[in-house]
């Protein structure tokens, strides 16, 4: 019974399923299609406000310069480019020192509200401490006691050392769009310090304060800082501080707004973000590319077989000889080695009590002097570049100055007057003049030096082998002080008479290095102190014009040299790859590397291959 | 407690207490509850201590090998010293670390209300990105079960069936060679594994995708190589080896060279006469293990449920085309099941239970099929888009950018992703379970009552699947919990080369931007899981294995 009747279900079925697939079956899938480059970065995206203390990271530049169209940018040779499509800065006087900013007619944020001068003018406001009333407070328990004053208070996590120079209100015009900074002294790197801000001054009011207009947020927005509205400005910091904060795409359009030639489409957490061409973007050089999708991977080796299998077309992972080695056998893929923008060099201690320490010779300045320059003097460089950096970038050369990088506009005339052929690139020669320097201070060799530099970083260890070997040669004893938290002890002089280590550039301007070298100094941790030096660089602080600024710099550099206070070794290698259907790549030493020609990028049409 | 009832297993006494002992009724229940809670409450306050005590340790360590100032240390900002002190103060650098973690474990504790709805939890936040460490837990957590659950359990039931038939051809060349194959992927290293696998099967595939016709010497030699692996899996006299040699080397030839000849590669797909074909296949295979193929109304159920998925083929493409969901997979998965049931009821006969059983294993193998035939359809339009240019098997992420396109099509595109890290991980962990299978079925399979069962006559099925086949799993189940706790905390390496955003991934940025908060929450997840499979292995244990009491 039962059996028949599962029969007679099994045939209704089997019939209903025949008659069914009379008619024909439905159709497949379907995919939409459109086309991009993709890219392989290290690290996601996490701010769309790179102001902050927090979203101060290349990965936020990167996509910011994708998305936020600048008054200016670095091109290919480091000379900083004017974006005159978008809008103009001129100084107005020289005294007091005066700059004028002019955002185009027609310059709109995604959103269709105008950019103008009330986004630049929030770009200085937000980084000026003026109107920073409160710090957080803790108690013996370490819990934030004055909660209610960080409520109430305003605190913005961003700070310029230009933007505290400019310390009255800025004029806007009546049109909005021309904004004038009066700076109380002028500045060497005022070129870049002002740009208009990553987020949009309506949009920041339109998230803190709720107002919706475009026009009455800007204007409420300027009114709060030149009143001192606490209660606007508590919320407007708040916002500004963490409210751009996003690792995924946020529901609020005003979060990731664009005022450049894409915008933000697409953001997977951890996986990748997709920017996309705006279409009305005309104030600038116009992109090829439809979509640059931006994938997020650590690994070096993993980027380099992404790339070999074409799932991302352009990748500069941290580079190293086997990923060189894995490059190199790869078809349909290009590579060539970078300079970044951080630089090894050789630093010694003056006031430790050390070998480089007058007092160690009953104040003997000019002993000291002797005894560093031929500690310095046997300093491998040339070894080291040709077995350590070369495998990875051959065009890579020793750096000679203190603070430019080798491809900087005033890089040659600066090295060829500032007196570093003293340490040439001829190693032997070096160590022989090494010697004859000790023999002429007249000290007891061997001399020890405890010597700095980061444990577990390979390549650093390998420098350590190379100095220490050449340095025995000239009659120095390397202690080895390798250590793991050796950022720390950097700051601690006496537990070291040498160091080992890299400053990073973040623009050509030389008043980063300002820190490293004046007495008392940051970042001067070996205790060097010269008058004459300070007074270069409170001159060169101030000063706006070029030349004067690379005369400085080569009295600067040359007293360096001849003080034997530190000593430039290499740019860091790096590695840029691309596969061949990706035309047009290309990499500056400084943020944001290889995103800064993104207009000149083209995909062919062969990226796709036939089927069938 | 594994290695004691292990041991104790060989001694007489249990051949005794394979039966129940345990008083049974609602009363006795009540009387040994009470004994019951205690020892439940017991470990978990044990477990919590440990718990405890170890988070404290761990924070102590990061707060000592982690400097969060290092990458400032050497920043030429001309704000610099500002910018530390704004550290210190936001990181409470100042405040001694044992102090600081009680304040972390402040906030810690307010997550055990949070999970029944009071409160927020609060695990820190990443001074890095400015995110609360529960939001990167709750993006992290999915993103790893995605990639180990099935990673996991393919292992285990890869694992175990391996082990078992190796078990039951003892001393063979197939057990010597499972044997050796184990070691050898247990002793692999997984960045190495993953590292060949990319090479091969991802661009090595891929490249051979461009032009996907097999070569006849390579033909010849994988027909050769599947001949000998199922003649030593089928096992036997020379002459039936020699058989099964010739069949299984011919099948394998002819499938390859049809596979080559028309592209099969490019535009997979079953279609309903193969389906049918390995339906009935499957049909035989499921009853002669489940039921014996003498129960003949076992094998018309299994018969009958392959039939009813065939005749569904050409109706269930529509709802495929109109309703696709995950669900709803799961949901048509379930129904399969429910409907081989039916059949199996339907059958009736003495022993309805084996009918319905072997029906409803039968009719999920057909839903599978049938969802693999429906995947393979979009494969051509997949694998042509211009987003994956011919490249179908991904090397990174767990979907491609930018790519859009319905459920198929999303579907097609995880398992291009996972299917290299699942094959990495399969390959890694697959090698314990096969070990731990064998032995202990090997040791079963020793013991006296499975003499005593083959003197009554029963035959081989019936004691390997009834008899041995249970006892046999005893000692997985104590492991198996841990590995899935282990789920949790994600595959580190294989996470990062495969640059899967994971559990792993969170634990391993977190170290290296001298992050401690999502390196906390990491522990804090894994732990917990740990604890829990700990005390759930202790209570699993019990209800399999009547010789242990917990309360005891």
């Amino acid at each position: 019974m039962k059996i028949r009747r599962i029969g007679a279900a099994g045939a209704i079925v089997a019939t209903g399923a025949l008659v069914l697939s009379a008619c024909s079956t439905p159709g497949g899938s379907e995919i939409v299609e459109d086309t991009s480059v993709s890219v392989g970065w290290n690290q996601s995206f996490y701010s769309q406000n790179n102001l902050t203390d927090t979203g101060n990271a290349t990965a936020n530049a990167n996509i910011i310069y994708l998305t936020n169209a600048q008054f200016n940018y670095y091109d290919g040779e480091l000379n900083i480019a004017k974006n005159e499509d978008f809008g103009t800065y001129e100084v107005t006087s020289e005294d007091p020192f005066t700059v004028e900013y002019t955002v185009n007619e027609g310059v709109t944020w995604s959103d269709g509200a105008p950019v103008d001068a009330y986004d630049v003018f929030l770009y200085w406001a937000a980084q000026n401490d003026r109107w920073d009333n409160v710090e957080p407070e803790y108690d013996e328990e370490f819990n934030i006691i004055n909660q209610d004053e960080i409520d109430a208070g305003v605190y913005f996590s961003s700070s310029s050392p230009a933007a505290n120079l400019i310390s009255g209100m800025p004029e806007i015009s009546n049109d909005g769009r021309t904004v004038t900074f009066v700076y109380d002294e002028p500045r060497s790197d005022w070129e870049v310090s002002i740009q208009p801000s990553p987020v949009a001054a309506h949009a920041i009011a339109g998230i803190a304060l709720d107002v919706e207009d475009a026009e009455e947020a800007k204007q409420r927005v300027y009114d709060a800082f030149a009143n001192d509205v606490t209660e606007d400005l508590s919320a407007i910091a708040k916002t500004w501080n963490t409210g751009f904060d996003f690792t995924s795409l946020p529901d609020d359009e005003r979060m990731y707004l664009s005022s450049g030639a894409y915008v933000m489409t697409e953001f997977v957490e951890g996986q990748y973000l997709t920017v996309t061409a705006r279409d009305d973007y005309e104030w600038g050089p116009k992109p090829k590319v439809e979509a640059i999708t931006v994938r997020y991977n650590e690994d070096p080796l993993a980027s380099a077989t992404a790339l070999q299998n074409g799932e991302v077309d352009l990748i500069s992972p941290q580079a190293s000889v086997d990923l060189v080695a894995t490059l190199e056998g790869m078809d349909g893929v290009s590579y060539q080695g970078t300079a970044e923008g951080t630089y090894e060099h050789v630093d010694v201690v003056f006031n430790n009590g050390g070998p480089f320490d007058p007092a160690t010779y009953g104040g003997d300045e000019e002993t000291a002097r002797l005894v560093r320059q031929a500690f310095l003097l046997s300093v491998p460089r040339d070894e080291i570049l040709e077995k350590l950096i070369l495998p990875i970038d051959p065009e890579a050369v020793l750096r000679d100055s203190h603070n430019l990088v080798p491809s900087a506009p005033n890089y040659d005339e600066v090295v060829s007057n500032n007196g570093s052929e003293f340490y040439s690139h001829d190693d032997e020669a070096n160590r022989q003049k090494a010697i004859e320097l000790l023999a002429e201070a007249g000290v007891e060799t061997p001399i020890d030096v405890r010597f700095l530099y980061g444990e577990g970083n390979v390549r650093r260890e390998n420098q350590f082998e190379l100095i220490s070997n050449s340095a025995s040669q000239v009659g120095f004893n390397l202690v080895d002080e390798g250590d793991v938290a050796w950022g720390g002890r950097l700051a601690q002089p006496t537990t070291y008479d040498a160091s080992l280590f890299g400053w990073q550039s973040t623009s050509t301007f030389a008043l980063n290095g300002q820190a490293n070298f004046i007495t008392g100094g940051v970042n001067n941790f070996g205790g060097y102190s010269s008058e004459s030096m300070d007074a270069f660089w409170d001159e060169l602080s101030t000063n706006t014009d070029p030349e004067r600024e690379t005369e400085l710099l080569i009295d600067i550099e040359s007293e360096l040299n001849e003080a034997g206070f530190s000593v430039p070794i290499f740019q860091h290698p790096g590695v840029m790859a691309w596969r061949d259907v990706l035309e047009g790549t290309s990499t500056i030493a400084l943020s944001p590397t290889i995103f800064w020609n993104y207009w000149e990028w083209e995909i062919s049409a062969e990226d796709s291959i036939e089927t069938e | 407690m594994a290695t004691s009832v292990s041991s104790r297993a060989g001694s007489d006494e249990q051949a005794v207490s394979a039966a129940p002992v345990s008083p049974t009724g609602p009363r006795a229940r009540l009387r040994s509850s009470g004994p019951m809670l205690a020892f439940i409450g017991r470990r978990i306050l044990s477990s919590a201590i440990v718990l405890l005590g170890a988070t404290f340790i761990v924070y102590m360590l990061l707060a000592i090998a982690l400097d969060p100032l290092e990458d400032l240390y050497t920043s030429s900002a001309p704000n610099k010293e500002q910018l530390i002190q704004q550290r210190i103060d936001a990181l409470d650098l100042d405040t001694p670390a044992p102090l600081r973690y009680l304040s972390w474990l402040g906030g810690a504790a307010q997550c055990i209300p949070a999970a029944v709805g009071i409160g927020t939890c609060d695990l820190g936040t990443s001074w890095v990105t400015n995110q609360p460490v529960t939001a990167m837990l709750s993006t992290a957590i999915p993103s790893t079960l995605t990639l180990i659950t099935m990673s996991t359990f393919t292992a285990i039931a890869l694992g175990i069936t391996v082990g078992i038939a190796s078990a039951l051809r003892q001393y063979t060349g197939f057990d010597y060679g499972v044997t050796f194959m184990s070691f050898v992927l247990y002793s692999l290293p997984s960045f190495w594994v993953a590292v060949l696998l990319k090479l091969w099967g991802a661009i090595g595939f891929n490249d051979f995708l461009a032009d996907p016709r097999i070569s006849p010497p390579a033909i010849a030699g994988l027909a050769l190589l599947g001949g000998l692996i199922w003649q030593a899996i089928v096992g036997g006299a020379a002459q039936r080896r020699a058989v099964v040699f010739g069949v299984s080397a011919l099948a394998t030839a002819a499938m390859l060279f049809f596979i080559s000849a028309s592209g099969w590669l490019l535009d997979p797909s079953l279609g309903i006469v193969v389906i049918t074909v390995l339906g009935v296949a499957i049909a035989f295979g499921v009853t002669a293990v489940a039921a014996g193929l003498r129960n003949r109304r076992a094998l018309y159920s299994a018969l009958t449920a392959v039939a009813l998925g065939a005749a569904l083929y050409y109706p269930l493409q529509y709802l495929f085309y109109y309703a696709a969901s995950g669900p709803m997979m799961i949901g048509l998965g379930l129904v399969a099941i429910a409907s081989g049931v039916l059949i199996g009821w339907l059958w009736g006969g003495p022993d309805r239970g084996q009918s319905m059983r072997a029906a409803a294993i039968t009719a999920l193998f057909v839903a599978a099929l049938t969802f693999v035939d429906r995947l393979m359809g979009v494969w051509q339009v997949y694998s042509s888009s211009s987003r994956i240019a011919g490249r179908p098997i991904a090397t990174i992420g767990s979907q491609t950018p930018g790519l859009s396109g319905d459920f198929w099509v999303e579907t097609m595109d995880t398992y291009t992703h996972l299917i290299l890290p699942t094959i990495a991980l399969i390959l890694i962990s697959f090698a314990s379970y096969t070990r731990y299978s064998r032995a202990s079925l090997l040791e079963v399979m020793n013991q006296d009552y499975i003499r005593t069962a083959r003197a009554k006559g029963l035959p081989e099925r019936i004691v390997t699947v009834r008899h041995a086949f249970r006892n046999a799993l005893i000692p997985l189940a104590t492991i198996v919990p841990l590995d899935i706790a282990n789920l949790f905390g994600g595959a580190i390496i294989t996470e990062r080369i495969f640059a899967w955003s994971g559990m792993g991934t969170l634990f391993l940025r977190g170290l290296n931007d001298k992050d401690a908060d999502p390196v906390m929450g990491y522990f804090i997840v894994v732990g917990t899981a740990l604890v829990v499979a700990n005390i759930l292995v202790d209570f699993i244990y019990a209800a399999l294995d009547p010789r242990i009491r917990v309360n005891a």
